[in-house]
């Protein structure tokens, strides 16, 4: 794997996991009566930008390299997702979660390493 | 004989999974999305195939692969995952919800695989099994909790 392409796979996950918060974070101000707007529609299309930088640097990836070489680093997205979620979210964690998400780590790093 | 009409008010449906039709369910919904965006991945790679000696207009990275149908087809599955996804956030903890979205690292390189022939090594099939168990690892509790609600 060229450095170019292994900057370009963090690069895309980075932009996934923060369009994710936010698509979260705005989803769950949606839950609240009445539901805040003015907070909504900006998060939801900072969040949507974010996710479409993913998309266009995955499409730069796709053009480069196999599908399945490159796919597997769409999994370092559970464990910085984990971390995201219990950072900005204060989503609980439980060991079984934790020992799961390391599990998946593990299996994709398998998968890459292949 | 129990017919529909003198079915008790209070019983549910079969079709009903912890007071919701199971096509409802959360954790249905995630693997659906799933499948969607393992279709849409598919459909990328052929239209970045497709597009792969086209020049990149302005210099941008990736915005020609916007010039192949494939591409396009591939967006109406994301489309679909993506406004399942909305949906799924707003039951499901977000580390849960993308964990369970992890089976796309089993279902694409199976994708790919029958599709595409590209080659999956044993230690790569090893790791889709690893894969599995940790999703499994990580959904059976929060389903468990979810239908004990």
């Amino acid at each position: 794997m060229t450095p170019e392409i292994l900057m370009l796979c963090v690069a895309s996950q980075l932009c996934l996991v923060t369009g994710q918060l936010l698509l979260k974070h705005t989803m769950n101000q949606t839950n609240l009566t009445p539901m805040p707007w003015q907070r909504v529609i900006p998060l939801f299309a900072l969040g949507i930008s974010i996710l479409s930088g993913w998309f266009f640097l995955w499409g730069g990836l796709l053009q480069k390299t196999d599908l399945s070489y490159i796919y597997p680093f769409e999994g370092m997205g559970p464990a910085l997702m984990l971390i995201g979620a219990w950072l900005f979210l204060k989503e609980k964690l439980t060991l079984q979660s934790c020992i799961g998400i390391g599990l998946i780590s593990v299996g994709i790093a398998l998968v890459s390493a292949s | 004989m129990p017919t529909s009409a003198n079915t008790n008010a209070g019983e549910k449906s079969p079709e009903a999974v912890g007071g919701q039709r199971w096509w409802l369910h959360p954790y249905f919904l995630i693997i659906l999305a799933a499948f969607c965006v393992t279709a849409a991945e598919l459909l990328f790679k052929r239209g970045a195939v497709a597009t792969a000696n086209d020049p990149a207009p302005l210099g941008i990275i990736g915005v020609s692969v916007l010039g192949s149908v494939w591409t396009w087809l591939g967006i109406a599955p994301y489309i679909a995952s993506f406004l399942i996804w909305l949906h799924v956030l707003r039951r499901v903890p977000l580390h849960i919800a993308f964990s369970i979205m992890s089976v796309t690292q089993v279902l694409v390189p199976l994708g790919a695989w029958w599709f595409y022939s590209e080659n999956i090594s044993p230690c790569r099939w090893a790791g889709v099994l690893i894969v599995l168990a940790g999703i499994f690892v990580v959904a059976r509790p929060a389903m468990k909790a979810e239908e004990d609600l």
